[in-house]
């Protein structure tokens, strides 16, 4: 490439990475910045007095367990809406790739009737916004008695990533050479043996790509935590920063720790998983 | 000592009727191979007898154990695919020994076994390397120690070669020729490529359409195929298949009179076949000759085939020394040698024997 044609190309490139990326130095930035100097005008790109002092707040600010009931500051919430979001997007994860994996591996190994039309009308359903969902499925949490509980959230996100990742381990599936498996058999080994051993291996760049998939959803997720929860021990992460908002003023510095919180844990699977996840997208190449 | 015994067997999927009501013998300690066109049910018979596909009807015995109703890994059989199978994320070693660690074989026997195979197999070197890693003829290794690996009464393969270069599947052939000599187990082979069939087996049985048409010696599927279809599929250049009519006591083929003589009971109506290396050109004229025009000349090598016209339609082909010269439209005649002639029946299509 020609000095000039790599310059505008390299300028394009970090400008589009300088817009996408702003946001999160903003919030690190303003995270980071003493409360006066959050507000002042002009503005400092990078804080000229660093504080840690809202992820202080945040992390060691003291427990609702220490301090219940009433006039308890909405950060004293933060770790448990931490965990929240934990169990319920781990938990939703486990759900939702182990049915998945099962039922893509029997779509793609057993006959049965309507056995092409099942990864199309799921790939379908999750075409429709969960908007169009989220009530009739919060009227069934209530019949239910579910409502305001972690196993509801749960629930909901699985009936959001399933179809999805049933969808894309599907088409893992079908990369897979069926004659390995009946090496296997032949082999001697049983039907578990041979999903265990053989086709679960090869399956795992499908199956991490699709648990990532799975976990970014439900943990970036507003709408169900919004509809489903009410008690402020049960919100999800999404939910409870927004009481950082209480009508009057806004503590900028809180809410802009959270969100670097928040992002941590995907930011850092991400960079472990990446590999992985091109692997997965790129299902069907593991013929060997 | 294992004989497989194939009785009545029949595969269908759905209308389509792969196997039909299928007899079979093959002796133990035998090379057989299963040799046909694609689509024959070569591959069917062969997953049938691992246990792969279940049997439609009829049944298979190793020696006297009926195994039709066993899953493949208690038949002790080990087979080798056309696409090696070797499992993607276990090293060479893992899946040379995979067999022996789901039958619990403790972890010191199957590293001596292991190890004995992939020094017979020349690929020591190779043994903690991934299949992705390995050359295509490394894998078709790998795929061959796996199967030897558990000394298996049976071995299966299904076209185990027609993955690998023309150079290296020659080399293969004689090392698998060598392998079965030396453990002189019962192996059932199949290939639509008749040249292994033919440098290879012990038996060829030729399969058409789910149906077996001949089980015999390569030199006798070669010398004396049972009817049209073995005649036109063994034997490259294929088999010369002429109609001719056998009236009075005399063969006429084309309006020629040829001084051969069938058996009583031979119908009016014959098919001559004969091979493209017995058949002479000669010149026009020649007594015992038919005669005909020179088609097209085609040059393989040490040899020629000169494809002559006897009438429209009807063409024979000679294979004669390269050094034989002719050109296209050239007259000339073709003398078939009368001694390696095939008579067929074309209402049956069985060979009419003389």
């Amino acid at each position: 490439m020609r000095p000039w044609a790599a310059a505008i190309l390299y300028a394009v490139l970090g400008a589009i990475t300088f817009v996408v990326c702003f946001p999160l130095l903003w919030a690190i930035s303003t995270s980071l910045k003493p409360k006066d100097e959050i507000f002042r005008w002009p503005p400092t790109l990078w804080p000229e007095n660093i504080t840690f002092e809202a992820y202080r707040e945040l992390l060691f600010g003291g427990s609702v367990a220490s301090a219940p009931g009433a006039g308890v500051a909405p950060s004293a919430y933060f770790l448990t809406w931490f965990g929240n979001s934990i169990i319920v997007s781990v938990g939703s994860t486990i759900i939702s790739i182990t049915v998945a994996t099962l039922a893509a591996y029997s779509l793609t190994r057993f006959r049965f009737w309507g056995q092409r039309a099942v990864p199309y009308i799921a790939i379908l359903g999750y075409m429709v916004p969960s908007v169009i969902f989220v009530f009739p499925m919060f009227l069934t949490m209530v019949s239910l008695d579910l409502t305001d509980t972690l196993f509801s959230l749960i629930l909901g996100y699985v009936c959001i990533t399933l179809p999805f990742c049933l969808w894309l381990m599907w088409a893992f599936f079908r990369g897979v050479p069926i004659e390995i498996e009946e090496a296997a058999l032949v082999d001697g080994a049983s039907r578990l043996q041979v999903f265990r051993q053989i086709v679960l291996p090869v399956a795992l760049p499908g199956i991490i790509a699709a648990s990532i998939f799975s976990l970014i959803v439900s943990w970036n997720d507003y709408l169900f935590g919004r509809v489903f929860m009410n008690t402020m021990e049960n919100l999800p992460l999404t939910v409870g920063v927004m009481h950082f908002f209480d009508g009057t003023h806004v503590d900028w510095a809180l809410m802009m720790a959270s969100s670097v919180l928040m992002t941590l844990p995907m930011a850092i699977l991400f960079g472990f998983m990446q590999r992985h996840l091109v692997a997965g997208f790129g299902a069907g190449a593991v013929k060997g | 000592m294992t004989d497989v015994v194939v009785q009545g067997l029949s595969k269908s999927f759905g209308s389509n009727h792969v196997l039909k009501a299928l007899d079979l013998r093959v002796p133990s300690r035998q090379f057989v191979t299963l040799l046909g066109p694609s689509g024959c049910g070569k591959t069917t018979l062969l997953r049938m007898i691992a246990g792969l596909e279940k049997a439609t009807a009829g049944e298979i015995r190793f020696g006297d154990r009926r195994v039709d109703t066993l899953p493949p890994g208690e038949r002790n059989i080990a087979m080798v695919f056309q696409s090696y199978a070797l499992y993607p994320t276990m090293d060479v070693a893992r899946n040379i020994g995979y067999g022996l660690e789901v039958r619990g074989t403790p972890k010191a026997e199957k590293q001596d076994k292991v190890g004995a195979v992939a020094k017979v197999l020349e690929i020591l070197h190779l043994l903690t390397r991934k299949p992705k890693q390995l050359s295509g003829g490394q894998r078709q290794r790998v795929a061959l120690g796996r199967a030897m690996v558990r000394r298996p009464d049976i071995f299966l393969m299904d076209e185990p070669l027609s993955n690998l270069d023309a150079k290296l599947r020659a080399t293969m052939r004689g090392e698998l020729r060598r392998f079965h000599l030396d453990l002189g187990t019962t192996t059932i082979y199949v290939t639509h490529d008749q040249l292994e069939a033919m440098t290879m087996s012990d038996l060829v049985v030729v399969m058409n359409e789910g149906v077996v048409q001949q089980i015999g010696t390569p030199e006798e599927v070669y010398g004396k195929p049972a009817n049209l279809f073995v005649a036109g599929f063994i034997g490259t250049p294929p088999m010369n298949l002429i109609p001719a009519r056998w009236e009075d006591g005399a063969l006429s083929v084309a309006g020629t009179a040829l001084p051969i003589t069938l058996p009583a009971g031979a119908p009016a109506d014959v098919i001559l076949g004969v091979r493209p290396q017995d058949v002479t050109i000669v010149p026009a004229g020649t007594l015992g000759s038919i005669p005909g025009k020179v088609w097209i000349v085609e040059l393989i090598g040490s040899e020629r085939l000169i494809e002559v016209e006897l009438a429209p339609k009807l063409r024979v082909t000679a294979e004669v020394r390269a050094s034989h010269r002719a050109a296209i439209d050239d007259a000339v005649a073709i003398r078939p040698d009368p001694d390696n002639l095939h008579v067929f029946d074309p209402a049956t299509g069985m060979a009419i024997s003389g």
